[in-house]
């Protein structure tokens, strides 16, 4: 099995900061009493700012390369760099709260209010207490929970996605470079899983942290992720990589199957629709328009029908997506509307372009082309 | 004489019997839960499984030792313990505090554990992941959340000790067995039965004075979060 | 004397596993090495007269023969009336009298068996001070533990099951003695063992209502005030209480072993 292909964080002798901020050589962990490694020579490097999703099936040993990274486990060999320190080299406690960590079970404090339990690192750290109740708010705003509202309240009084926002919140608290996270929206519903996503990764826009992120879903680990390390069974990394190349070029048949036959498909989430040359479309009053599709849209533009669309008979169903959204979405839906096009708004809703069916498709085998 | 009469002239007598009870068992609840409660805080394992024969491993080992031992103590009928006493601390309050305290470490002790243990792994491993050392999460974190299970194990001692602290007027002990024994001596006489009926009647008072203790002490000191 | 049975159970959970009995040593180790200690004790010091006497072998059995069947008689009607009062009280119809019955049971633990079994000796005949009395009050004190079992073992069983025996055709009664109560006997027999160690405990006051048992002993030690007779007094007391406690641990575990 070929180890990982490529190394984004580089190698040592490159300007401090673009040197990688997580560095794992050679690392391996074997439980005692058992005879084969849970994680064996494992080399990753991740670099500042960056997301890495470890991915892989159940007992592949991700959780456990991510929980030896702030010593919750120790490595059997290997080093673990921590922004070029060694993990092991400094005290396990001082080391975690500089590393934020966030569970499944989110693991909130029942008996502390959403503010003490966001406050626990700043005051272990001796903050001052103005400095630590300003962090509160501020986090809070920034999870979306607003402080007045859910400062004092207790843990047992939120929702698991409300739960899971205040842990993020408090594995941000003194912001830390680096965080950790298992599984964070594992325990939680679809819908609301969604949402957590684009507000993670909106987070992560302003916070810039270094994170490591395990899941065992790749869906998740393509759309959050930077880079994406697939361990296979035995603890090894299969192929370390973005997502892109994940996607296209598996580099081994363990990476092929676990990216599984719906690689092409799930390859659409990688292409936003700003980046497409999207079809003009004319609106309802200039209907005469000749090769474009005409749109019949209301008072503030927004789009109410299809007048027209060229190569298709009738009028299509109205379909729309965001501009923000993926090919991914808009395939899907003019899926949901069983129509061969798509009308692509921007954030106040004002059609802004169409995609087409068979445009999609040329422009597709286009990219594949040029790979 | 009837009860309320006989009630009505020694009321004296009666409540300091009462509040020599209620000192005897107080004394030995606070010390017993004191020992019971510490122990348990420094043989509790910092992680759920911990490999044989690490620190953790003996520490499990000691506790699991602890806990048989209270038990088979408390097994022991009062009178034959606080006979087995009384070379070693004499007739008197000194036997039948030390008895007590020997009778409320296992329900203590045994809560305590329970408590301490049964916190929540995910609590707990966030509280590894946030850097709080071993002791701060024990003080910050398990032991808070045990508080209610602990409290409880002190009401069943103390519900224990009080029903045993009246066998202790057998060794000269204070308390409302002295009541019961007067008044077994003078079988037969002018308000026996009635010293016999409040020497053993009143234990109910007493624990129950404990009991709107123990409410109150739950009101001030269980954490909001977890009250149910 | 506590009723153990309202405790969460630790110990027994955690050595589920393996070596699931070896706690079971334990008692027998503690009796083994505190009987020693003793043996030693008294074997390194000359007994004079009245401490032999005192401590003679025939007068010590007698007093245990007397504790046993005190232990055993009590024991056997603490039973009789408290496991089918029980299964009357488990029932539908017994809802408020079951709950009044639960919560005083805990409460009552606080009430002195020393205290009740002087009371029932005041008593008019048949009471008075003699082993009739002795009997019914050790009865009376260990009444609720096994009571308050019973019900807990009774409510406990799983309402699916009693409904798929139903279901089945099976009676009111069928169910009763086929599917609820051989699923309750474990929790049952927790409760008689509280029973017959707080029997075992009480006994030892007997002495001063009439009953007889180790408790004289104790007494005839008392009296002398001489610290070996005491300690050897105690000492025998406390090994009997620990024993009957082990066997009835052992046979609790072997009723579990069968029943799960």
């Amino acid at each position: 099995m070929s180890r990982a292909t490529t190394n984004p964080g580089g190698s040592a002798d490159r300007p401090p900061d673009q040197q990688p901020m997580i560095v794992l050589e050679g690392v391996s962990k074997t439980y005692p009493g058992h005879l084969t490694p849970a994680v064996a020579e494992v080399d990753l490097a991740v670099a500042r700012g960056s997301i890495v999703m470890l991915v892989g099936p159940s007992g592949c040993g991700k959780t456990t390369t991510l929980k030896m990274m702030n010593r919750l486990i120790e490595p059997t060999t290997g080093r673990i760099l921590l922004d070029g320190e060694d993990v092991t080299k400094v005290n396990a406690d001082q080391l975690r709260r500089r590393i934020g960590y966030v569970i499944q079970q989110v693991g909130l404090f029942p008996h502390f209010t959403v503010g003490q339990n966001i406050g626990v690192v700043p005051r272990m750290l001796g903050w001052e207490r103005r400095r630590i109740r300003q962090r509160i708010d501020e986090l809070l705003e920034l999870v979306g929970l607003p402080p007045g509202e859910f400062r004092d309240r207790y843990p047992r009084q939120l929702s698991g996605g409300q739960q899971q926002r205040v842990g993020v919140a408090r594995a941000l608290a003194a912001d830390p470079p680096v965080m950790l996270m298992d599984e964070p929206f594992g325990a939680i519903d679809p819908i609301t899983r969604e949402r957590l996503h684009d507000q993670f990764l909106e987070i992560q826009r302003t916070v810039r942290k270094t994170i490591c992120f395990v899941t065992h879903d790749l869906q998740e680990a393509i759309k959050l992720g930077d880079h994406i390390a697939i361990f296979a069974a035995g603890g090894r990394i299969a192929q370390y990589d973005t997502p892109e190349m994940i996607l296209s070029r598996p580099a081994n048949d363990f990476v092929r199957e676990f990216v599984g036959s719906g690689a092409a498909v799930r390859r659409l989430h990688l292409i936003a629709l700003s980046t497409l040359a999207l079809d003009k479309i004319a609106t309802g009053s200039s209907a005469t328009a000749g090769a474009h599709p005409v749109i019949e849209v209301d008072g503030s533009g927004r789009p109410v029908a299809w007048i027209r669309v060229p190569g298709v008979d009738g009028s299509p169903a109205l379909a729309t997506v965001p501009l923000s959204g993926s090919v991914y979405d808009a395939v899907d839906a003019m899926l949901d509307a069983h129509s061969s096009a798509v009308a692509v708004v921007d954030g106040d809703g004002r059609a802004v372009g169409a995609l087409r069916w068979e445009a999609l498709v040329g422009e597709l085998q286009m990219r594949g082309r040029h790979r | 004489m009837d009860l309320i009469s006989y009630l009505r002239e020694n009321a004296g007598t009666v409540l300091l019997y009462g509040e020599q009870h209620l000192l005897v068992v107080f004394f030995a609840i606070a010390l017993g839960s004191t020992i019971s409660i510490g122990f348990a805080l420094l043989v509790t394992p910092g992680e759920a499984a911990p490999q044989r024969w690490s620190l953790d491993w003996i520490l499990g080992a000691i506790r699991d030792g602890a806990l048989l031992v209270t038990a088979a103590a408390l097994t022991v009928p009062s009178l034959a313990l606080l006979v087995l006493l009384l070379p070693l601390f004499g007739l008197g309050a000194a036997t039948t505090v030390t008895a007590l305290t020997i009778y409320s470490l296992y329900s203590v002790l045994r809560n305590s554990v329970a408590g301490l243990s049964s916190v929540d792994a995910g609590v707990l491993e966030s509280a590894k992941g946030l850097g709080m050392g071993r002791l701060r999460r024990l003080i910050r974190v398990q032991l808070p959340l045990a508080w209610p299970v602990i409290l409880n194990g002190i009401r069943v001692a103390t519900l224990i000790d009080v029903a045993i602290a009246a066998v202790a007027a057998l060794v000269r002990g204070p308390g409302l067995g002295q009541l019961v024994l007067t008044g077994l001596s003078r079988y037969g006489a002018a308000n026996a039965f009635n010293q016999v009926l409040v020497g053993t009647l009143g234990c109910l008072v007493v624990a129950a004075v404990f009991e709107i203790f123990y409410a109150i002490v739950e009101r001030l000191t269980v954490p909001r979060g977890i009250r149910v | 004397m506590p009723d153990l049975t309202r405790l969460p159970p630790v110990v027994a959970r955690r050595r589920a596993g393996v070596r699931s009995h070896a706690d079971l040593l334990s008692t027998p180790i503690i009796v083994l090495l505190g009987g020693a200690a003793v043996a030693l004790w008294v074997s390194t010091r000359k007994l004079d007269d009245i401490e032999t006497r005192a401590l003679q072998p025939s007068a010590i059995l007698s007093d245990l023969g007397q504790h046993l069947i005190l232990t055993a008689y009590s024991t056997f009607f603490v039973i009789v009336i408290a496991v089918p009062l029980g299964i009357l009280l488990s029932r539908q119809g017994a809802r408020r009298i079951r709950n009044v019955v639960l919560a005083v049971s805990g409460f009552a633990q606080a009430l002195p068996p020393y205290g009740v079994l002087v009371l029932i000796a005041f008593a008019p005949a048949p009471f008075g001070f003699n082993p009739f009395s002795v009997i019914a009050g050790l009865v009376a004190a260990a009444l609720l533990p096994v009571l308050r079992n019973t019900v807990v073992g009774l409510r406990q069983v799983d309402p699916a099951l009693i409904e798929a025996a139903r279901g089945m055709g099976m009676s009111a009664r069928a169910t009763l003695f086929r599917v609820e109560l051989p699923l309750a006997v474990p929790v049952m027999m927790a409760g008689i063992r509280v029973a017959l160690v707080l029997n075992v405990g009480t006994a030892v006051l007997a002495t001063f209502v009439g009953g007889g048992g180790l408790g004289s002993l104790i007494v005839r030690a008392q009296t002398l005030n001489r610290p070996i007779v005491l300690v050897t007094a105690g000492a025998i007391v406390a090994a009997l209480a620990l024993m009957v406690d082990w066997l009835a641990g052992v046979a609790e575990r072997l009723v579990r072993a069968r029943t799960s």
